[in-house]
């Protein structure tokens, strides 16, 4: 049951990093554009969901907003979108930086060939940018999975919520709380520990030097730690 | 669809006095934990720094192990895990600050050693050379510049534990979602009293995130290259 919660609390944190790197992805385009109202929904958007916290979020769309407007909602399907939104304003920041991070002569180069601004984008500036966006997306991805316990208060399955009934069931709560912290810490490990290997994988093909982190370690693999491969969003 | 919802705004009227104590509960919270994590982090970033290889180790575990479990699942850890391993009751209100506390030290410690490793070796050399005992030159020499450094990323934590105080009422700390809960049983009003309690709680997160926003431009634009 705590395995089937596991795997839950995974997949609602997968779904959501790939919702909100596609919301974000668009955002940061908004930003980046030259015509100013767009840039400035996008960046209320940014601010909005960086400053918001999931609980009070997930609370008010659940226990509020739904009532109110007379809707079911499914715990599962309101909880991944509700994730997804929050990330979505972090990612967007990383992306905007990580696509102010190509040199500006690649865009221009490319232009020069004839390409189309579409073209040059997919073809050129994200494959560069994707490098250097993807240790900040993997620390997103970490934080998704530590968020999605938050899930539990409106009845999501996942794994805090099976280590409640379980706690309460047996009455052992210091075995199962510890035996789920024991679970998200592996989670977290294992993620970062994949994304730094892709980091490598990536950066062994990139014409471009890369700085490389370490490996293995404590240092290199937990999420947050400062490493050469991060990016500080630069506003 | 479920009958037509009636909007009753005179119940959160009613309850502002009990709304004000609860958001008052909420940034007591955030506050006395960030007094712990100020005071928590700095011992931990010192021990990650010194010269004794177990201690720093066993920092760098705290650090890691801390910001590795989720805040909420912690929580619930300390609340529930806690008082029936050593068969003591902590009060919501302890139990909340420390676990809130305990993980704002482990993120304080990380921008602590930031701000500290951030500074030129020369400072203390210099600070040593000119007779300062080492407690001196890290109290009158590195910390002041440190400081500069550390002042941003602590706001940011601070936001962090704000947004960690908004679901203290999971174990039963009174704040503002308690108080809609146990009042919209009574009167089917959840709209009203969530809505109230989350635009104040939003409106205070995102002030303070502003806050940090502002405070990175202006000492980003005195700092000089090195």
């Amino acid at each position: 049951m705590l395995l089937g919660g596991f795997r839950l609390a995974m997949l609602i944190a997968l779904a959501a990093i790939v919702l909100a790197v596609l919301a974000g992805l668009v955002v940061a385009l908004m930003r980046l554009s030259p015509w100013a109202p767009l840039r400035w929904i996008a960046f209320v958007y940014t601010q909005l969901f960086r400053g918001i916290a999931l609980y009070v979020l997930i609370i008010w769309v659940y226990f509020g907003l739904a009532v109110a407007a007379g809707v079911n909602v499914a715990p599962i399907p309101a909880g991944i979108l509700t994730l997804a939104l929050l990330n979505s304003g972090y990612l967007s920041e990383t992306f905007r930086a990580g696509i102010l991070a190509v040199d500006r002569g690649q865009r221009e180069a490319a232009t020069a060939l004839g390409l189309t601004p579409v073209q040059s984008f997919r073809s050129v500036i994200a494959p560069q940018a994707m490098r250097v966006v993807l240790p900040a997306t993997g620390n997103q991805l970490v934080d998704a999975i530590k968020d999605s316990a938050i899930l539990s208060v409106i009845g999501v399955p996942e794994l805090l919520h099976e280590t409640q009934r379980l706690a309460q069931f047996y009455f052992r709560p210091f075995e199962f709380y510890t035996i789920a912290g024991g679970m998200y810490l592996v989670a977290v490990f294992v993620v970062s520990f994949l994304f730094r290997i892709l980091e490598r994988r990536l950066a062994h093909e990139s014409p471009v030097r890369m700085p490389r982190g370490r490996l293995f370690g404590w240092r290199g693999v937990f999420p947050g730690t400062p490493t050469p491969g991060d990016i500080e969003p630069t506003r | 669809m479920t009958p037509a919802y009636h909007f009753d705004w005179g119940v959160v009227f009613a309850n502002i006095g009990g709304l004000a104590k609860g958001l008052e509960i909420t940034l007591e919270v955030a506050l006395v934990g960030m007094a712990v994590a100020l005071l928590l982090g700095l011992p931990v970033a010192i021990a990650r720094l010194g010269r004794f290889r177990l201690l720093s180790w066993l920092a760098n575990v705290y650090t890691q192990v801390l910001r590795g479990v989720p805040l909420f699942v912690f929580l619930f850890w300390v609340y529930y895990g806690i008082a029936a391993l050593l068969s003591i009751a902590l009060k919501p209100f302890t139990a909340a600050t420390l676990a809130l506390g305990l993980t704002g030290s482990a993120y304080m410690a990380e921008v602590y050693r930031g701000g500290l490793q951030a500074i030129d070796p020369g400072q203390r050399e210099a600070a040593l050379a000119m007779g300062l005992n080492r407690a001196q030159a890290f109290r009158s020499v590195i910390l002041p510049q440190a400081a500069r450094i550390i002042l941003p990323p602590t706001v940011n934590v601070f936001v962090g534990l704000l947004k960690g105080a908004t679901f203290v009422s999971v174990i039963g700390v009174a704040d503002m979602f308690y108080l809609a809960q146990i009042v919209s049983l009574r009167t089917f009003t959840p709209f009203e009293l969530y809505s109230v309690a989350g635009l104040v709680l939003v409106a205070v997160t995102t002030a303070v995130a502003g806050f940090v926003f502002v405070l990175e431009r202006r000492l980003s634009r005195g700092r000089v290259a090195i």
